[in-house]
């Protein structure tokens, strides 16, 4: 597809001043239905935090099937965004409308009842707790006699192991390993391998690749590309350029709270990217 | 351990290999170093007093007092692995001693119903200390120090430092605390029911788990969806009503209460926890080590009177014991835990991994990234394919 940018936003660039102009190159691609409604769309919103402005007038779409990078350099607003999907903190200004409905999220609970599973760098996994036991922790099924119940073991490894099995991680080791010996990348498959068992219909990581070898960070955005391909919406916030290139449908970048670049996957290479990042910052 | 011999079928180490595993392994469960503490204790007293420790006389003591120690302890224990301290276990425990005397003296309440209100009374200073430490989000070491200084002046003002007696029904006395056992108390019996329900608790329901989890990643826990608030306040609950037990248990045995009952009682439950190998940084940790931590306890109490020691003996010897207990559930295991399995074993091991992450969290503490190096020693850096 060859068109120009779309009047709706479809591609849409703003350079602070001097910034310069970008080239785009077109290539074949996946358009967005023009009737798909995002499952999460942020609309203008903004974000103070006392006199310090974290996000102004951000727009943001994210639809089943479809990753959005979010690329951004430190104190960009990326994660005061997320925040906001994730019902850590409402917006000041604007709207966050979850399947075209307005929704205000008044604290995390509420964010997760809607699907919407946010996976934090460093917060995916309790150490001392088994496989099992961190996939089902906060929904261990439970067995028991009237009011007495307690975890039903047996269940609770098969949930385990049919939740990796969906999301196609290969788990060679048992699932009565604990925190402490699964590797970063595994700690990051096997967040999102809960969130998707476990209904979720946005998943936002925050920076899922980051602290991980070269391999390991592959094997996560394999499982990212399978999420999507699952019908997931992903958020996904990277520093990584050559990550979100490689698996994202849709890039935005965030610059001083502001939405500074959107392209779609096709309309940009790696060079343009990070020259772009590197002025905008 | 039955993995152990499972592949050493397999592979058909040598036995001394074998034995070697074995006790490696066992040095690395939480518990055993108060077993090696009930154990060595054990043999130190028989020789130093042969006449009088081995006796049935002796054990029926040292029980008593572990068992009124021990349930405290055992709500301590809870409570540290996930994550919080209480220093006010002390004063709850006198407070509600206190409520348990009046209810039964100046009311006339059939101890059926007084025992249950003291504890419940006991459940709401708990309450008390979650809600502080939930809304405030003070470290619970800070709010329990002082709820424990209020509730002891409180407790002050109340008796107005007297002691207070009451006539306490034989058949409450027994049920308490009498010595229905084969000369036993039955606190004895008490501490081990709970102490049972309280493992129960902690490695097979969804309650524990959360404890857990609330012990090792607060965060995590809570994205996930689990009510760490609410995890908290009941553990508070759960901590200031076992303290309200032995409290009860006490006002059963003495039939009175003063205002200095349970003084220094939250500090002994800490250090009966920390000899049980539950981590003092939360997150792992065992009740049976505790209820051993507890004999221990009992055992250092009643041997040292035997063997004639002069009394501050008692402190000294704890401390030591504390420090030695230290030691071994965490330097040692840490390095045993590094340490190559022998005859080519699993490394992996509940009580290897509570040492790695002990250490893990230090080197997060210190050095930032380095975790993930640091917390795999000697592992592959991937499963191979």
């Amino acid at each position: 597809m060859t068109d120009a940018p779309r009047p709706d936003g479809d591609r849409e660039v703003r350079l602070p001043s001097g910034a310069g102009e970008l080239s785009t190159r077109p290539r074949k691609t996946e358009p967005i239905s023009p009737n798909a409604v995002p499952v999460i769309e942020a609309v203008n919103i903004s974000k103070a935090f006392g006199a310090t402005t974290a996000l102004v007038d951000v727009s943001l779409k994210a639809y089943a099937g479809r990753i959005v990078a979010l690329l951004g350099d430190n104190g960009a607003g990326k994660s005061t965004l997320i925040k906001i999907f994730s019902g850590v903190f409402p917006p000041d200004r604007g709207e966050l409308r979850f399947r075209g409905e307005p929704v205000v999220f008044a604290n995390p609970a509420q964010a997760r009842q809607r699907g919407i599973a946010t996976v934090f760098q460093d917060l995916a996994v309790c150490e001392l707790l088994s496989v099992t036991r961190n996939i089902v922790l906060g929904r261990e099924p439970q067995k028991g006699v009237g009011p007495l119940k307690w975890l039903d073991v047996k269940r609770a490894d098969e949930m385990a192991r049919s939740a990796l099995h969906r999301l196609g991680v290969r788990w060679e080791r048992g699932l009565d390993e604990r925190g402490v010996n699964i590797s970063g990348g595994e700690r990051q498959s096997l967040a999102i391998a809960r969130a998707m068992f476990f209904g979720s219909s946005l998943l936002v990581l925050d920076e899922p690749t980051s602290a991980l070898a070269v391999r390991q960070a592959g094997r996560v955005l394999d499982h990212i590309v399978q999420a999507r391909d699952q019908g997931q919406a992903v958020i996904l916030i990277t520093h990584n350029f050559r990550h979100a290139l490689s698996v994202a449908d849709d890039l935005t970048v965030l610059a001083q709270g502001r939405v500074a670049a959107y392209f779609r996957r096709d309309q940009i290479e790696l060079d343009e990217l990070t020259d772009l990042v590197a002025r905008v910052a | 351990m039955a993995q152990g011999s499972g592949e050493s079928a397999k592979i058909a180490p040598s036995r001394g290999v074998v034995y070697g595993e074995t006790a490696r392994r066992l040095m690395l469960r939480p518990e055993t170093t108060a077993l090696v503490a009930v154990v060595v204790l054990f043999i130190v007293f028989t020789i130093l007093s042969p006449q009088l420790f081995p006796t049935k006389l002796t054990y029926i003591s040292l029980m008593s007092v572990a068992a009124e120690l021990g349930i405290v302890s055992i709500g301590v224990t809870l409570l540290m692995i996930g994550g919080h301290f209480d220093l006010s276990v002390g004063a709850a425990l006198g407070l509600s001693s206190y409520f348990t005397v009046v209810l039964m003296r100046d009311y006339a309440t059939p101890p059926i119903i007084a025992a249950p209100a003291a504890i419940v009374v006991g459940a709401g200073l708990g309450a008390l200390n979650g809600a502080l430490v939930v809304r405030f989000r003070i470290h619970s070491f800070v709010v329990t120090l002082g709820t424990m200084l209020i509730w002891r002046g409180v407790l002050i003002a109340l008796t107005g430092g007297f002691p207070m007696t009451v006539t306490i029904p034989s058949d409450f006395k027994n049920i308490m605390s009498g010595p229905l056992l084969d000369g036993f108390r039955m606190s004895v019996f008490w501490f081990f029911l709970i102490g049972a329900l309280a493992t129960f608790l902690l490695v097979r329901t969804r309650f524990g788990n959360w404890i857990q989890a609330r012990g090792q990643n607060e965060q995590a826990a809570r994205n996930l969806g689990v009510p760490v608030d609410r995890v908290t306040i009941i553990l508070f609950m759960l901590t200031s009503a076992l303290a309200a037990v032995a409290g009860v248990i006490q006002v059963a045995r003495f039939s009175s209460v003063d205002a200095l009952r349970g003084e220094g009682i939250e500090l002994q439950a800490v250090a009966v926890t920390v000899i049980g190998g539950t981590l003092l940084s939360g997150g792992y940790g065992s009740v049976i080590g505790t209820i051993l931590g507890a004999i221990t306890f009992g055992m250092i109490q009643v041997g040292l009177v035997l063997a004639g020691a002069p009394g501050h003996f008692f402190r000294t010897l704890t401390g030591v014991i504390v420090v030695g207990a230290v030691i071994l559930n965490t330097a040692v295991a840490r390095r045993m835990a590094r340490s190559k399995p022998l005859g080519g074993f699993r490394r992996s091991s509940e009580a290897a991994d509570a040492a790695i992450a002990a250490a893990s969290q230090e080197a997060r503490d210190g050095r930032g990234d380095e975790r993930s190096r640091t917390v795999r020693p000697g592992l592959p850096e991937e499963p191979a394919q």
